[in-house]
């Protein structure tokens, strides 16, 4: 039996074949004993089917159901939504955490160097590099004044005997 | 209506703040220092050489001076120059034609001092100078008297 002999069998327990066509095939069930078995088979098959479904139900209603679907399907079709842009205030909290951090070393920096209450900072230690080995330095805290005598100029360097020869 | 701050508006006005207070820190240490610097002369004669007008030191000068282990008892001013520096520059000050100081301010009152004499360097040092300071240097000059490059910070 060939594949079109089978599907109008099946059109026929379906009730799909019209009145004609239905006839003309039960003539020729009536004919066919392998026809008339595939038919039982058929039918059959779908009672079996008819009653396997019956005992399902669903949780929720047909209705219900077939939007859930279609639902879920304009989803997939939809495209993916951009990610909402950061507030502001996010944004601005998350220049502020290395910012502060920054600012902290700085405020740091520039307390630990404040001058004391004799305006001289920690860190201000004298340092001197000098070209003059035979110099000396001598500090008046109460008045505030340091003195760096120097050896320069060195007595073969000074040539002439004008006052201020030297340096003027 | 008092608003209530909430730990996540102390989250950004904490920061805020100390950003500000950084901020204001770095420009006071920005700011100009202003000096003066000036040229004199040391000797025990009463008056300055023949031929030049020196004047005598400012009073204010005079007693720093007579407290300083110099035995000189006058003092003259050849030259004086005013200036001030930016952090992190330095100014070149010429005093006379044979010597400058360059001048380089470091932090709040933290400086370096180069004293350069007939193009070449003398002396350079660095140290705290806060305002109404004093840094002498000095040396022999010919005839018994003596020099003195003195930088005075006025600001």
């Amino acid at each position: 039996m060939d594949y079109d002999k089978q599907l109008k069998l099946q059109a026929l327990l379906d009730g799909e074949l019209p009145e004609a066509e239905a006839s003309a095939v039960a003539q020729w069930l009536a004919q066919d004993h392998e026809a008339a078995a595939l038919r039982e088979e058929l039918r059959n098959t779908r009672g079996a089917l008819a009653e396997f479904e019956a005992g399902i139900q669903m949780p929720e209603s047909r209705e219900f159901f077939w939007s859930k679907v279609q639902r879920e399907i304009e989803r997939l079709e939809t495209p993916a939504a951009k990610p909402a842009s950061a507030p502001f205030s996010a944004l601005w909290r998350r220049f502020l955490v290395p910012a502060s951090a920054v600012a902290a070393l700085i405020i740091a920096g520039v307390v630990l160097n404040r001058p004391d209450s004799t305006g001289h900072t920690p860190a201000a230690e004298i340092e001197t590099a000098l070209a003059d080995s035979g110099a000396f330095t001598y500090r008046d805290y109460s008045a505030g004044t340091t003195l760096v005598w120097l050896s320069y100029p060195a007595d073969t360097e000074v040539a002439d005997n004008d006052e201020m020869g030297t340096v003027e | 209506m008092r608003t209530k701050l909430t730990p996540a508006n102390r989250l950004v006005w904490f920061p805020t703040l100390l950003v500000l207070l950084a901020c204001v820190a770095v420009d006071a240490q920005a700011a100009d220092a202003k000096f003066q610097v000036f040229l004199l002369w040391g000797t025990d004669d009463s008056k300055p050489p023949e031929g030049k007008a020196y004047k005598p030191v400012q009073p204010e000068i005079r007693q720093k001076l007579k407290e300083l282990p110099l035995k000189w008892a006058n003092w003259f001013e050849v030259n004086r120059v005013d200036f001030a520096v930016q952090q992190g520059v330095t100014k070149e000050v010429p005093i006379s034609a044979k010597c400058q100081v360059n001048v380089k301010k470091l932090a709040d009152s933290e400086l370096e001092l180069c004293l350069v004499g007939k193009g070449k360097e003398v002396v350079k040092r660095k140290q705290s100078l806060p305002k109404g300071e004093m840094l002498v240097l000095g040396g022999n000059a010919p005839n018994s008297t003596a020099w003195l490059v003195l930088l005075k910070r006025i600001e």
